[in-house]
């Protein structure tokens, strides 16, 4: 039947349809979607399932392969970052295989657009030796879920399945299974202490061979299923397009839109290719190009005169692709003559930059404001982490941003390489829990000296309001008592959206400072203005005006404080925006130094 | 049937709801139809953009020079994304006021903001109200009426009769203005 699904709804609905009943995860855009709509769709079709947030990437994937060895149809979720996180499981794993079967999902963001880096994951598929398969629309990824369950399970590998943000986020009316038709496995651990439990030398030198030989099996598969097929198509033209995932769409749009010459040939996984028979089939052209992003994973698996690619430099190197980028290649190799199709001119004035920022009503804003207030910027360093509040970067309250928990451990580096400044690190609460702890109990027993304020949200906010581990098992995880079972006080401040009460409690921790001999850590009790659940009471009480009268355009406001409805008007004054005003009141003090912000008076 | 739609607004407004509807519209009508939303980071306060390409299409993305309408929720993110549009022939529909500058496109200017200042319309609707605009001012746009009333009940029923409504002040203060 048909339906129209977002591709993270399309892969949620494919792992039902193929039998899995056991996920793990761990949020980051563009995957986050995935687990809750596997909870959505277990409820639909009342299928009992086990699907839950991990704490981070890692224990997720050891969940599912857990799952897997036992003989389980299993799931991991993540984006390639988190990949980094989980990789250490992933390693061994892909030489020790599995039972059941187990779908490794790991989200690309080519073009950088909520990631710190553009890695592919296909290439991290390559470097584990494990097969990858690669969507380019939502269908594909509802198909290839299913296809790679089944191979899972036929070759005993951990199968990764890469969509990269625009299959994650694109939407499409798919062809979709209506029934059930396989019933998830049971779970049986067999012991076998030889595979599960191979310990170096002799194990895993064992292993390795097999992985090899796994592997041809796997590439051979993969010529007679999946590629050779495929070149029944060809036309028998001069250049040959060797794509992948998105790469495909563009370069067939682009051909289709031009009326140009070229047989395409997709590889629905990427890796392992079996080199010998892909370079056979260059004999008949001129010249083979690889589109494929973001990072050149086939280009690297075969090796010819005739191959252009990202590495011979005749393709963009960074960035997402686009039917532009398809035609700049095509020239660059001197296919085709350059063409503007897919240009045209922009806008020329100056347009107002709208960076993300943080909600009106946000407390993690009077948080980063209170902080740079008390702790002067001069003489301290704001270390901070990953989630909304990385967003205090435009508040000019964030100095370092690195990985997730590196808020603490970059603390305890700057406290040792430069004790002349104070050090105030920011990280939340889901952040804390993912690597933070780590961290700090370094910091305590090397009697690091800094300050650490957790900032808890109770959510995993940036990412679609997650659960987090306190949120559903608030009397057993409390980040208060896991800092002091750490062995150091833990000071609690319950927000308030009153700026001078906020900026007394950062004062506080400065006491604690002056004289501190180890971390001063304190967790800010706080609320997400999304969270329908918590937010109730704390907005919309007051709201606020700015007294023209009293206005200095100082724009001290606008940086420091940095709320989105505050904006310069026609006057040359600043103005708040009606609305955008969320009602917290919190800038009513302090903010202003000619006390222009007034509380609207009821109309 | 190819028609390629750019949707461009502030994180907020609404501007996936709509590729939601618009989607399910072409499923309505028969249609092929591939999307892109902007999620996560995007999403707080930011620029968005959003593609809905319906008919025969392989990739979700939309290039410059490519669309046949872009749908704006603001001034400035109209400005923004008009590259997109087919040269000269592109249609614009944007809540700007009086001051959204000349351009070389077909562009229909809705001063939105100011009648929600009025109270005319619930400013959290201002999606569904360009929508309306859009229906009566694109002379090529794909969906019918009908097709988008239905669409819209098919988001969310609960809530649908007073979505319709908004959409129908769209369309009738677009017409008294055009």
């Amino acid at each position: 039947m048909k339906q129209i699904l977002m591709g993270n709804d399309a892969i949620a609905l494919g792992m039902i349809h193929a039998g899995v009943d056991m996920v793990s995860g761990y949020p980051g855009t563009p995957s986050s979607e995935i687990l809750g709509n596997f909870q959505k769709y277990s409820r639909t079709f009342t299928c009992n399932t086990y699907a839950q947030w991990a704490t981070n990437e890692k224990v997720g994937f050891e969940v599912a392969y857990a799952g897997a060895i036992s003989g389980k149809r299993t799931c991991a979720t993540m984006k390639q970052v988190g990949l980094n996180v989980a990789s250490d499981a992933l390693m061994s794993a892909s030489y020790i295989g599995l039972k059941g079967a187990m779908l490794l999902i790991s989200c690309d963001d080519p073009g950088f657009y909520s990631s710190q880096t553009e890695q592919d994951s296909r290439s991290f598929a390559k470097f584990a030796r494990i097969p990858v398969l690669d969507p380019s629309t939502p269908q594909e990824a509802y198909d290839m879920v299913k296809l790679g369950v089944e191979i899972s399970h036929q070759f005993e590998s951990i199968v990764m399945l890469r969509p990269v943000m625009r299959v994650s986020h694109a939407r499409e009316i798919c062809e979709v299974d209506e029934a059930l038709h396989v019933k998830p496995l049971k779970g049986d651990f067999e012991r076998n202490i030889p595979r599960w439990a191979a310990v170096p030398p002799a194990g895993r030198f064992r292993q390795g061979l097999e992985q090899f030989e796994r592997l041809d099996v796997i590439k051979a598969w993969n010529w007679e299923h999946l590629i050779e097929p495929k070149t029944k198509a060809f036309k028998g033209e001069k250049v040959l397009c060797l794509t992948s995932g998105t790469g495909d769409g563009y370069v067939r749009e682009a051909i289709s839109e031009l009326g140009l010459k070229a047989d395409v040939l997709k590889f629905d996984m990427p890796y392992p290719l079996p080199k010998e028979k892909v370079e056979a089939l260059f004999e008949h052209y001129e010249k083979v190009i690889v589109f494929e992003e973001p990072m050149p994973c086939i280009e690297e698996q075969l090796s010819s005169p005739k191959l252009y690619g990202k590495l011979t430099g005749h393709l963009h190197k960074i960035d997402e692709f686009s039917k532009d980028k398809v035609l700049n290649a095509l020239a660059n190799v001197g296919v085709i003559e350059p063409l503007n199709t897919y240009k045209n001119a922009k806008y020329t004035e100056e347009l107002p930059k709208r960076p993300p920022n943080m909600c009106p009503g946000c407390p993690h804003r009077d948080v980063h404001y209170a902080i740079t207030k008390v702790f002067k910027k001069k003489k301290s360093i704001y270390t901070s982490d990953i989630g909304c509040y990385t967003l205090g970067l435009n508040q000019g309250a964030i100095d370092t941003i690195l990985c997730m928990g590196a808020s603490v451990s970059m603390a305890s580096g700057f406290s040792i390489s430069d004790p002349d400044k104070a050090v105030v690190s920011t990280i939340g609460d889901s952040t804390f829990m993912h690597s933070g702890v780590a961290p700090l109990i370094n910091a305590i027993y090397q009697n690091h000296k800094f300050v650490l304020v957790i900032l808890d949200n109770s959510t995993t906010a940036m990412t679609g309001r997650q659960t987090t581990p306190e949120r559903t098992n608030p009397h057993q995880i409390d980040i208060k008592r896991i800092v002091e079972g750490c062995g150091v006080e833990c000071h609690e401040y319950i927000y308030e959206p009153d700026l001078n009460k906020t900026v007394d409690f950062i004062k506080s921790l400065q006491e604690c400072y002056k004289t501190a001999t180890a971390p001063v850590v304190a967790v800010v009790r706080e609320f997400c203005v999304l969270d329908k659940e918590r937010v109730e009471g704390h907005l919309g009480n007051a709201f606020v005006e700015v007294d023209q009268d009293k206005c200095v355009a100082c724009d001290s406001c606008i940086t420091t404080y940095k709320c989105p409805p505050m904006h310069y008007n026609e006057a040359g004054k600043i103005e708040i925006d009606p609305f955008l005003c969320a009602g917290c009141s919190a800038c009513l003090d302090v903010v202003c130094p000619t006390d222009a912000f007034v509380e609207v008076k009821e109309k | 049937m190819k028609y390629q739609i750019v949707i461009a607004g502030i994180g907020g407004q609404g501007a996936v709801f709509l590729v939601k509807v618009l989607s399910i519209a072409s499923a309505l009508a028969n249609q092929k139809c591939l999307g892109t939303e902007n999620h996560g980071m995007s999403q707080r306060g930011g620029s968005v953009s959003c593609y809905v390409k319906i008919g025969d299409f392989y990739a979700p993305a939309i290039d410059e020079g490519q669309a046949d309408l872009l749908i704006a929720l603001e001034g400035a993110e109209a400005l923004r994304n008009i590259q997109y549009l087919k040269k000269n022939e592109g249609t614009i529909v944007v809540n700007a006021d009086k001051k959204f500058p000349k351009l070389d496109y077909p562009s229909f200017c809705i001063d939105a903001f100011s009648k929600a200042k009025k109270k005319e319309f619930p400013i959290d609707a201002l999606n569904v109200y360009m929508l309306g605009a859009t229906l009566a001012l694109d002379p090529h746009f794909p969906f019918t009426c009908k097709e988008i009333e239905e669409a819209i009940t098919q988001m969310n029923a609960k809530v649908a009769q007073k979505n319709i409504a908004v959409l129908h002040q769209g369309i009738n203060d677009a017409k008294a203005n055009a």
